[in-house]
């Protein structure tokens, strides 16, 4: 009997652990309420798939925080401007996540020819999918008025939803 | 003995002799006359139909440039803005640094400068369609702005990058134009020619017509330009509010003009201009300040009239 009870309350025990794992996969693959990016849904899972690439590739110029370089206003002494932030107080919500996507993934000269900035082209650096990804974590920051800003811009862009 | 001899000056070489030195001594005033006269009127405005004049003096004219009265400014008053949507409303960007404002008309001023650095403004704007949104540019620092009239200021830009050097804006306009990111573009005068800015103050950047960046993704020849005088300064910028795809720009080679957003440019009058305005209703009205004097004309450029002698 005891034997029977232990098989028994093991079963349960699994059973729960996978429902547990069932329903995680299920809310990271869900898409996030108010948030897309070029009209495509958004998860969880991709939100925490960009924070990593944002770590690893963006923090260290825009801020752990996405506060930007200090005095970000000012112009360095090269003739170039510090990399903005990201946050509510830049900004990146003024544009239309097609104009994100080609500025992360050609520099800003893809959007102002001619235009000289610090910040590389990360084309062949991270894939078409990882620059969505990071694109999408820092959307996500976002206060809900900024992010209904870049949502109307981005839906006004002919490359936006 | 004979005396000494000398050569005998017959009547046409002294003549010629004599031209000579009178035109030897003419010259400087010649040269002078060629170098740019110095401008009377660094600034002009209309408010409503009035006519604001700005050098040594702030001054009104309320009869199309009859007579001008004199109005009591604190200091010397190198920029001027006005909004269609705010009769009597100036904003006057002062030579000894800060701004004032007058709500009637330039009757009365009163400071506003809060957080704004110090140093000489030589430009001032209004956001089209934000009356309550200022520009102002500080000389030797940048751009900074204000949303509540000049209560109180941020700085929003640094100058541009033009021609290797940071370049001062010396002349500011609100451009009633969609960037794409929301917002309307500013349009600016350097020393070393013309740039514009988004409202979000993302970047300084050349002029482009709006579908340059498909041409460059395409292949497709780029669309046609024909820009200012490269690296020329730039005094003054207008944007018709009524019209904001209408420009005029004054530089040291005369009175210019844009009616597609500054990509296609052409020269209206020539002369020493240092400022410009435009009517706030009539796009076609525009007055400026040419060789020291002002001139007005009724036809976009076309012709021009003599306006006042001040």
């Amino acid at each position: 009997m005891k034997r029977k009870s232990t098989i028994l309350f093991g079963i349960a025990v699994v059973g729960l652990a996978a429902i547990a794992v069932f329903t995680q996969k299920q809310v990271s693959e869900a898409p996030v309420d108010g948030l897309s990016f070029m009209g495509e849904p958004v998860t969880t899972d991709e939100i925490a798939r960009g924070q990593e690439v944002y770590a690893a590739n963006c923090a260290s110029c825009h801020g752990a925080s996405l506060g930007g370089q200090p005095d970000w206003k000012r112009r360095l002494d090269t003739g170039r401007m510090p990399a903005p932030p990201h946050d509510e107080s830049g900004h990146t919500w003024h544009h239309a996540d097609r104009d994100l996507f080609t500025i992360t993934k050609l520099g800003v000269g893809g959007v102002v020819p001619g235009y000289e900035s610090d910040m590389p082209a990360y084309e062949g650096v991270l894939t078409d999918e990882e620059i969505r990804a990071v694109l999408v974590f820092i959307k996500s920051t976002w206060p809900d008025r900024e992010r209904a800003f870049q949502a109307n811009v981005t839906a006004n862009d002919q490359g936006g939803s | 003995m004979p005396g000494p001899t000398y050569p005998t000056l017959r009547r046409r070489s002294f003549l010629l002799y004599s031209g000579t030195a009178v035109g030897v001594l003419a010259l400087p005033k010649v040269l002078n006359a060629a170098e740019p006269v110095k401008p009377a009127m660094v600034t002009l405005a209309f408010d409503g139909d009035a006519l604001l004049a700005a050098g040594s003096d702030l001054l009104r004219s309320d009869d199309g440039g009859s007579s001008w009265t004199a109005l009591p400014v604190p200091a010397v008053v190198p920029a001027l803005a006005t909004h269609p949507e705010r009769p009597g409303r100036i904003i006057a960007g002062l030579a000894s640094g800060g701004v004032a404002l007058s709500e009637d008309g330039g009757r009365t001023w009163e400071g506003r400068s809060r957080g704004l650095t110090e140093g000489k403004v030589d430009a001032v704007a209004m956001a089209a369609g934000q009356p309550d949104m200022i520009y102002a540019s500080v000389q030797g620092d940048g751009l900074w702005k204000s949303e509540d009239v000049g209560q109180n200021w941020s700085l929003a830009m640094d100058r541009p990058w033009l021609a290797d050097a940071e370049r001062d804006l010396l002349a500011l306009t609100s451009v009633d134009l969609a960037t794409g990111m929301g917002g309307i573009w500013i349009y600016a005068g350097t020393p070393a020619g013309l740039t514009r800015v988004p409202d979000c103050f993302c970047r300084w950047q050349d002029v482009q017509p709006g579908d340059a960046m498909d041409a460059l993704v395409s292949g497709d020849a780029p669309p046609s330009e024909a820009p200012l005088p490269a690296g020329d300064p730039i005094h003054a910028l207008a944007s018709a509010p009524s019209a904001p795809e209408t420009l005029y720009a004054a530089l040291p080679s005369g009175i210019w003009t844009s009616r597609d957003g500054g990509v296609v440019w052409s020269h209206l009058v020539y002369g020493y201009a240092s400022a410009v305005a435009v009517h706030p209703v009539d796009p076609n009205h525009i007055v400026a300040a040419l060789d020291g004097g002002l001139k007005q004309s009724r036809d976009g450029g076309a012709t021009w009239s003599a306006l006042a002698v001040i």
